[in-house]
């Protein structure tokens, strides 16, 4: 268990890898913008275009990408199925007798109901990408850089990033300590997985007591290496890892503001077509 | 200079009342009046049982803590003054027990580079120290790895790049070696060694472990809160019967001189292997030093062990207490990037009635091995999902895994894992930390209840009172406090018991005495033996102290690589060195004192534990040895 990188990490040497994880989150948010704007297929179809090249670059292999739309695929369902049935407006596709007219699907429905598909799965293969290309700590470093300006209305931002990234740190030790328990409870003949729901909650107790006393036990001894090593928070402290932006990024940036061109090109054309 | 100076210093914990809530077990932690003090650049090893203040004293030392009365001055800068804190820290590092739990950042140079950070150090020089520092542990190569990948060793020395990133004087070890292997160990004393004796750095080090006590320029023993015993550290251990009082034990090094010298060999205290091979050299030679064979009595022996993997065909012997295993594999994360073979093709025989060890480095893949035996891993085959494959054209049929454990197959998902279980106990490294319950009572009855749904008030009551009973603990006073308010050697023990409960057949340990003080261990061991005497049948314990190996079991297996590289008695094993060391793995000092004397033509034949060696020499000296050279012995005369 101890080797499972947690998160979705996918090691690789690639373009995408390389990119300051700043620039990725930027990038990502010109990105999720683009999708919003997009309102046809045309401009959908260029965000998808892009997506491709970038997912090709990343050497992130599909198998990678299509687990993550697993996680929402019964949303995904869910939100079309909905979207079908309760779209009015638009010729139906068919007829039914009256007390089966709710089930009647119009052809705006159905494009309705495509469209918020295909978007809602470009923005979701989008996130994962980055969560596949970096790691989530490089992501905490990225977060801390780009709400700095926030200091300046008191908000904690150092606090909050050393915050991430203990708990970052904590999470492969607490998700081994949660196996080691849950084998010696086993062990003791500790049943997880049969019984109602109430049932099987209460078999958690065994696990989660320990785990929450065990995590109290770290906190207290970190908090004492951490005042042995000077901790105090104070303003005199420096940092000693600064991101830096390079081509990639210059590179990137143009890439990003070409493709929100784009689609708000397409908008104002489409716009004066109608 | 001074470096660190305490006069009188009181302390308790009883003002804190959230560490009486939460870690009641240091309420004994107390200090009563300490005077002592430190120069710069010594090396002083602290001794004690677990509870007599040792870790208090290190806290104190650098205002983590602050005393309730008397003076306590580092540097000549007053550690009770709230202002001088962030200076004493600077100077007086601690590296503390859990190599886990005081790493911050999850990238190597990053955690080093927390302390300089923290006291405001500018780029350049935060780099040029974590170079430095990272150069001083040994660890430059992984300055951009991940501690979670680390083993334990490794962990504690990026713990102490950390510290020595702020340029300490002082570094304070509060057992910082106590969770580590003997590989771990000797990794993170020598660079301590060296630190000390190259950078000239005051250390302090708090220690169960006499060998690394007797590395320093003096030691201290305390006890209930006071210092009792003070010295240099041969000169402390020479005072047998107030170390007793103390509830500390010799090393094993120093009872084999003892023994030597009581048979007249002059030796002196010595840690040194060499030194005791050579004393005993010096009067082995000389008489009619014959080259003595290897005996019968090991040649048979020696079958013995190597008989038992051809009866693993033979069915017929499954049965209570035995475990069978061939053809064993296992792979952790299949087909990602992350795949790892832990265990490759491992054939195995535990016979009924075996205290069987366990032997292997971190990743060996015996702790892979130890959760098959109660299917807390499953092979395949006994898998809900299994579905019986068509070996592929062209494809050798794979072999069959056998997995037999007290008459269990494994294999077979039809079998009562449930059962299986609770003939099959399983105790995890660390158990205490499974404890959950609001009572003791409840806690071991936990299995128990979860084995067998109808049973009754007054049988679960007898089974918990017979196993509190049988790890050492009164059943009255106990049954009805909470599991967490106990003692750290306690809560060890009702964890233990809350395995017992159900008198398995076969018990298996996984470290079973780490970080115990030396006495806790020998109670831990002793208690094993009168439960494998009495109706567990078969012990197997997973160990990384070869003399617990030496001394308690009667066979032993030695992973590798998922492999299991050789079975038998540890005699036999111990028996040929340099295959354990080149393993990586470490041997008795008696087997090292036995080789070099082998290469001099000298068998001792001895099965490696500190008495059998000392007396096996003593033989040998007087049948084939010079006995003209022995010296008077001390309390006696040597029978002719």
């Amino acid at each position: 268990m101890r080797d499972v990188a947690f998160g979705q990490y996918y090691p690789a040497k690639s373009f995408v890898h390389r990119v300051d994880p700043r620039t990725k989150i930027l990038f990502l948010i010109v990105y999720i913008t683009a999708v919003f704007l997009s309102d046809t297929f045309y401009a959908l179809g260029v965000c998808a275009f892009l997506f491709v090249l970038i997912a090709i670059f990343s050497r992130v292999p599909f198998k990678s990408l299509l687990r993550s739309v697993k996680a929402v695929i019964f949303l995904l369902v869910f939100m079309s199925v909905l979207n079908l049935l309760l779209f009015d407006g638009g010729k139906p596709l068919y007829y039914l007798p009256r007390p089966w007219r709710w089930l009647i699907i119009t052809d705006r429905a159905l494009y309705n109901a495509g469209f918020l598909a295909a978007r809602l799965l470009l923005l979701v293969l989008g996130s994962s990408l980055l969560t596949l290309t970096t790691t989530p700590v490089s992501l905490a470093d990225a977060i801390e850089s780009l709400l700095k300006p926030l200091k300046f209305i008191r908000f904690p931002v150092h606090e909050l990033a050393l915050i991430i990234s203990i708990a970052l740190r904590f999470i492969p030790i607490l998700t081994d300590e949660t196996g080691r328990i849950m084998n010696a409870q086993k062990a003791r003949g500790a049943d997880f997985e049969s019984g109602n729901l109430f049932k099987r909650i209460k078999a958690l107790l065994p696990i989660l007591i320990p785990l929450l006393i065990s995590a109290f036990r770290r906190a207290d001894e970190l908090g004492d290496a951490m005042d042995a090593r000077c901790y105090s928070g104070s303003k005199v402290r420096t940092k000693y890892k600064k991101l830096r932006y390079g081509w990639r990024d210059l590179l990137s940036a143009i890439i990003g503001l070409a493709l929100l061109a784009g689609v708000i090109l397409l908008k104002i054309y489409t716009f004066a077509v109608i | 200079m001074t470096a660190i100076k305490f006069e009188k210093v009181h302390f308790s914990y009883a003002d804190d009342e959230q560490t009486e809530e939460f870690f009641a077990e240091e309420k004994a932690f107390s200090l009563d009046g300490v005077d002592f003090s430190v120069e710069e650049g010594e090396f002083v090893a602290v001794l004690g049982h677990n509870g007599s203040g040792k870790s208090t004293l290190a806290r104190l030392t650098n205002g983590l803590l602050s005393p309730t009365d008397g003076e306590i001055t580092v540097f000549g800068l007053d550690a009770k003054n709230p202002k001088n804190l962030f200076e004493i820290r600077k100077q007086v590092g601690i590296v503390f027990q859990n190599p886990d739990n005081q790493t911050v950042a999850s990238i190597v140079e990053d955690d080093v580079a927390f302390g300089p950070e923290n006291i405001g150090v500018n780029r350049e020089e935060i780099g040029q120290r974590i170079s430095f520092a990272l150069d001083s542990v040994g660890m430059s190569d992984f300055r951009h790895a991940t501690p979670t990948r680390l083993s334990g060793g490794q962990k504690q020395r990026i713990a102490l790049a950390g510290v020595l990133a702020l340029k300490p004087r002082v570094m304070i070890l509060d057992e910082a070696t106590a969770m580590l292997d003997p590989r771990g160990r000797k990794e993170v004393m020598d660079v301590v060694l060296r630190l000390n004796r190259e950078e000239k750095i005051t250390v302090i080090l708090i220690t169960h472990f006499p060998e690394e006590a007797m590395l320093a320029d003096r030691a201290i023993v305390m006890s209930a809160g006071r210092i009792v015993m003070e010295g240099k550290p041969a000169d402390v251990f020479a005072r047998e019967t107030e170390l007793e009082k103390y509830a500390l034990t010799l090393p094993r090094q120093i009872r084999a001189c003892r023994g030597l010298r009581q048979g007249g060999i002059a030796v002196e205290d010595t840690m040194d292997e060499n030194a005791i091979a050579d004393a005993v050299l010096a009067v082995a030679h000389g008489g009619n030093s014959v080259v003595k064979k290897v005996t019968q009595q090991d040649e048979e022996t020696k079958t013995a062990g190597d008989g038992t993997q051809s009866t693993a065909q033979n069915p017929e012997i499954a049965e209570e207490g035995a475990v069978r295993c061939d053809h064993l594999s296992f792979v952790y994360n299949p087909k990602s990037p992350f795949e790892t073979h832990a265990l490759d093709n491992v054939r195995l025989e535990i016979k009924p009635g075996d205290f069987f060890g366990i032997i292997g480095h971190t990743g060996s893949g015996k702790s892979t091995f130890v959760q098959h035996l109660n299917a807390l891993l499953k092979v395949p085959s006994a898998q809900k999902k299994y579905k019986a494959k068509k070996p592929k054209k062209g494809q050798p049929i794979p072999p069959k895994t056998v997995l037999t454990v007290n008459g269990f197959d494994l294999t077979d998902k039809k079998t009562d894992f449930k059962a299986l279980r609770s003939k099959v106990g399983m105790v995890f490294q660390y158990p205490e930390y499974q404890l959950f319950a609001e009572t003791v009572f409840e806690d071991v009855a936990f299995g128990l209840k979860n084995f067998n749904k109808d049973v009754k008030e007054t049988d679960v009551e007898t089974a918990v009172r017979e196993a509190l009973e049988t790890v050492g603990l009164n059943y009255e006073q106990i049954k009805g406090r909470s599991p967490f308010e106990l003692s750290g050697g306690q809560k060890r023990r009702v964890a233990i018991a809350g395995v017992i409960v159900t008198k398995p057949q076969i018990l298996v340990l996984d470290e079973p005495a780490a970080g115990l003080d030396p006495l806790g261990k020998e109670e831990i061991m002793a208690l094993l033996h009168k439960i494998h005497g009495d109706w567990c049948k078969t012990v197997i314990i997973v160990s990384h102290d070869m003399d617990e190996i030496a001394e308690n079991c009667n066979r032993a297996a030695v992973f590798s690589e998922g492999k299991i590289v050789v079975t038998d008695t540890p005699k036999g094993l111990f028996d040929d060195v340099e295959k354990i060391l080149s393993l990586g793995l470490d041997v008795p000092f008696t087997a090292k004192i036995a080789q070099k004397c082998r290469e001099h033509g000298i068998e001792i034949g001895c099965d490696y534990t500190v008495s059998d060696f000392v007396q096996k020499t003593l033989e040998y000296i007087k049948t084939q040895g010079d006995v003209t050279r022995l010296t008077q012995p001390e309390g006696g005369q040597i029978d002719a």
